[in-house]
């Protein structure tokens, strides 16, 4: 993915409205009208939304219909998920092992098994 | 906390990224196996991963440097390079990416990532239970990288990529056009 359009990605994922319409999209397309509705916010303050969404590449609106639908595209979402998974694994990951060791260092069992969190 | 006390002032303009986790353990020993290669190989990797090596020169200015190799047998390398030792308080260095020789790597991913990180680790001990905390600052990034960072935060931060995963996930499944409800 080139540069630009990760940090647009990011920016556009960094607002809980814009993710709330993400999820909202990911059970099928909708309008805008339909997207207004559970948010408590003017239609032109939702579109802006929509337009810092589809900028990321995150959404489609068709141009077929007058009522240009929305709907989500997973491309970028993939992108994105896979890179800081990768940052998040490393870490959860290190810190559970590094739980185990320090109680085996201290002649503990891990009476809890792996998962007590 | 004072663990920021000390670094050097440019970098510090950014907001950090932060992950903690407490321990049952006394703070000497955890300190200790954060700052012996011995230690760190046992824990220091992600599930799977098998540790190629391990070198450490544990002295302000000296090097960490590590490899390990992936489930899907991919190598890579790693190093720290200490700016400060308070033992058993903190420990700072500078983090990258790294190659078999111990140079300067880029990220292994084509995102504009910051290539090196100012991290600190924090140690602190209550009710013999230690907290590790670990801060990360961009260190010599360009705008573009610490833009990127900027953002990868809030979502780090928010617990957003497992969540973002999932959708990709369900989207990937779905057959357009048969998803319409």
């Amino acid at each position: 993915m080139p540069a630009d359009h990760l940090s647009a990605t990011f920016a556009a994922l960094a607002d809980p409205t814009r993710r709330a319409i993400l999820a909202r999209l990911a059970s099928g397309e909708t309008s805008v009208l339909k997207l207004a509705e559970p948010f408590d916010m003017s239609l032109p303050a939702v579109s802006k939304h929509l337009k810092v969404l589809e900028r990321a590449g995150l959404i489609a609106r068709g141009r077929e219909a007058q009522w240009r639908p929305c709907r989500l595209k997973a491309t970028p979402l993939k992108g994105v998920a896979d890179w800081l998974e990768h940052y998040r694994r490393f870490w959860e990951e290190s810190f559970d092992r590094l739980d185990d060791y320090l109680n085996e260092l201290q002649g503990r069992e891990n009476r809890h098994g792996r998962k007590k969190r | 906390m004072d663990a920021r006390k000390g670094s050097p002032a440019p970098e510090s303009m950014d907001r950090p990224f932060v992950i903690a986790r407490a321990f049952d353990a006394p703070r000497k020993l955890v300190f200790e196996v954060w700052t012996q290669p011995e230690h760190l190989k046992q824990w220091f990797s992600p599930k799977g991963f098998t540790v190629l090596a391990a070198k450490m020169d544990f002295r302000p200015g000296g090097v960490y440097h590590y490899g390990m190799r992936a489930p899907d047998g991919k190598d890579m390398w790693g190093r720290w390079v200490f700016r400060e030792i308070v033992a058993p308080e903190r420990i700072v260095f500078i983090n990258s990416f790294s190659d078999e020789s111990g140079g300067l790597a880029r990220p292994p991913f084509p995102e504009p990532w910051p290539m090196e990180m100012l991290s600190t680790i924090a140690f602190t001990e209550s009710g013999g239970r230690t907290t590790v905390t670990v801060t990360w600052t961009p260190h010599n990034a360009t705008e573009a990288e610490r833009k990127t960072f900027d953002a990868g935060r809030a979502c780090m931060q928010q617990g957003w990529s497992g969540t973002l995963d999932q959708l990709a996930a369900h989207l990937a499944g779905a057959t357009q056009g048969a998803q319409r409800t």
